[in-house]
């Protein structure tokens, strides 16, 4: 069991730490953005469009990680004050009863969207804008992906002792750290 | 039964969510379930979740929400590069020797951090870490001090740039012209973040003239709660000079964010992008840019952002949800059922807004909640950047109120063992009175919200 959840959080880990460089690209790819219209007055829908990639690109594929390292934000009026058993069974029909159904009906919801998208090879509606929509369409499936897999890990990990919620339990949205 | 089942949704996404399962699993995950009940029963249209992947690429191409993890890159780069710190420590050398001046310098850095932060939360956090033990080794009366750390951390969200009024912004928008649509106008006016940003200026400047009041009062009543600070810096040039160059920089950079969206030289999000690599260049002529720290930089904003965007998705399930059993007809047949037409409606919204502060927090509230009301309300005439700036500082005011205001838990998680949070509560009471004194002025005066964008916008 702990080896699946050491792979699995491994996996997760990986993507965050490639993911997470996207937010300096977007400042970078922004700021050129800019420098090309106000410098040189030229227009750039194709590395405009590219801001919209990355930022996309960032949260779907950043928000599996996010649970692991508990970033996702609790409302915890009751929570913080809970002992013994009960975090880890909240945490376990929370992934069950809402995260799996969730990721299950958005895969099968999405599918024929995103399928319908690369038959086509979905492009910009602008000319000059990037031809890779099909891409930008596949986060809708990779979102449920990797945070089905994540839900396995967290899953497991509720039946782990002592350590189960440490990481639940200090997290609290707005803080980074 | 099945008329209130949008209202039944609602109080279940509440209840459940007190459960602390993460918001945005428990937004979808129970919106769907009682979707699912709804086709088992054949109350629910499966159509609407057809609609899901749809708004999901809503939610990937929305333009005005990509300049979310750019705020929030420039100001995770501004508070971790100890900008903050610094500032602090020079305004205190600065006014410190005047009663009271320790307080004051807190507020106005909060002001400048809020501006740069605009996150919920992590301003308090870091100015109870900087500010709570500085105040208190000075002999500030922890009331005073804590009271004031609070009310100076909420801030961020009706300072602009904020992140919260650009979420706002972003959803005030669109249920304006839903709104406009709905009445037969087919030529909507427009609000935009901009608008809401200038709208906010004076209200939020007038908070701030208010804390500060408080202070000099304080310490013209009563001397002992803000003392003079004991250890001077004698006012040398040299002295100044490095206060100018702490201080100089980090305001130049937001007054010069700031005032190119104001003047429409730039869209928020060009202006956050640059804002961003303005802060990088900060931190890198401070000497304090390290890989390491450059990397817990993407990471808190990766994680911001995933975490605002989750819960927009969920929301996006739930207004779904919502709508299919027919939660807008509900919402409006309940205002438009009201006695005492837009004043009671407005009343009602902000009272339900202020108590679901205590369990949600901004972004929820502007995803989920706003969406609902807002059209109803901008329908009967209310204008939309009053509206938002009513909702933004009530909820502010919500979020300083004990028990269960986030500011206080905030607060608590990094304030010494042996400050008593009775202390905590009665030091945040002035400042509850002082917003919702403003709260009060602005209902009274909308003119204070909506002057300075005519002047500017026309």
């Amino acid at each position: 069991m702990n080896s699946l959840i050491s792979t699995i959080d491994q996996i997760t880990r990986l993507t965050g730490h490639c993911v997470r460089w996207l937010a300096l690209l977007m400042v970078l790819a922004t700021c050129a953005v800019v420098i090309l219209r106000y410098a040189f007055d030229l227009p750039s829908i194709a590395l405009q469009e590219s801001v919209m990639y990355l930022h996309s690109a960032l949260f779907m594929l950043g928000a599996a990680y996010t649970w692991q390292q508990g970033g996702h934000v609790r409302v915890d009026v009751f929570y913080r004050n809970w002992i013994g058993e009960r975090p880890a069974w909240a945490e376990r029909l929370g992934i069950v009863l809402l995260v799996v159904p969730v990721c299950v009906f958005l895969l099968w919801v999405s599918w024929e969207y995103v399928a319908s998208a690369w038959a086509i090879r979905e492009k910009s509606q602008e000319a000059a804008g990037l031809p890779f929509v099909y891409l930008l369409k596949s986060l809708i499936l990779l979102l449920p992906i990797l945070l089905l897999l994540q839900a396995i890990a967290e899953f497991l990990k509720t039946f782990r002792p002592d350590e189960s919620l440490t990481a639940a339990n200090t997290s609290n949205g707005g803080q980074h750290d | 039964m099945t008329e209130f089942m949008p209202l039944i949704l609602f109080a279940v996404v509440c209840i459940v969510l007190m459960c602390g399962f993460p918001v945005a699993f428990t937004l979808a995950g129970t919106s769907l379930l009682f979707a699912g009940i709804g086709l088992l029963t054949g109350t629910f249209d499966a159509a609407f979740l057809s609609a899901m992947p749809n708004r999901l690429f809503g939610v990937l191409s929305n333009q005005i929400l990509i300049a979310v993890p750019l705020f929030v890159f420039m100001g995770v780069m501004l508070e971790k590069s100890r900008i903050a710190e610094q500032l602090l420590r020079n305004l205190g050398l600065l006014f410190g020797p005047a009663r009271g001046g320790l307080g004051i310098s807190v507020i106005l850095v909060g002001m400048l951090l809020a501006a740069s932060t605009g996150i919920v939360g992590a301003p308090v956090v870091t100015m109870g870490l900087i500010s709570l033990p500085a105040m208190l080794r000075n002999q500030y009366s922890p009331a005073l001090a804590s009271g004031t750390i609070c009310a100076t951390g909420t801030l961020g969200q009706i300072i602009p740039p904020s992140t919260a009024l650009i979420i706002l912004g972003d959803v005030l928008s669109s249920a304006y012209q839903q709104a406009q649509l709905k009445m037969g106008i087919f030529s909507p006016d427009t609000v935009s973040v901009a608008d809401l940003f200038v709208g906010a200026l004076v209200p939020g400047l007038l908070l701030v003239v208010g804390y500060l009041a408080y202070v000099i009062v304080v310490a013209i009543v009563k001397p002992n709660a803000a003392p003079a600070v004991a250890d001077r810096e004698p006012l040398t040039p040299r002295f100044l000079l490095s206060l100018l160059q702490g201080l100089l920089p980090p305001l130049l950079l937001i007054v010069a964010v700031l005032g190119s969206i104001l003047t429409g030289k730039a869209t928020p999000t060009e202006a956050a992008g640059i804002g961003a690599l303005g802060a990088l260049i900060l931190a890198l002529v401070y000497g304090q840019l390290t890989v390491q720290r450059l990397r817990e930089v993407v990471d808190a904003t990766l994680q911001v952002t995933s975490m605002i965007f989750l819960i927009f998705i969920g929301a996006a399930l739930f207004s779904l949800v919502f709508r299919g059993f027919g939660g807008e007809e509900l919402v409006h047949d309940i205002f438009s059922d009201l006695p005492g037409g837009v004043f009671t409606a407005m009343l009602l919204v902000m009272v339900v807004i202020f108590l679901l502060g205590f369990i949600l927090d901004f972004i929820e509230i502007t995803f989920v909640v706003v969406p609902i009301v807002a059209p109803v309300l901008l329908a009967m005439g209310v204008d939309p950047v009053w509206l938002g700036i009513m909702i933004a500082i009530n909820l502010q005011t919500s979020f300083l109120t004990p028990p269960f205001g986030f500011a206080l838990f905030y607060l608590r998680g990094v304030a010494p063992a042996d400050l008593p949070t009775r202390t905590l509560y009665k030091g945040v009471m002035p400042f509850i009175a002082i917003q919702v004194g403003i709260l009060l002025l602005l209902a009274a005066f909308p003119q204070l919200a909506t002057w300075l964008p005519d002047q500017i916008y026309g």
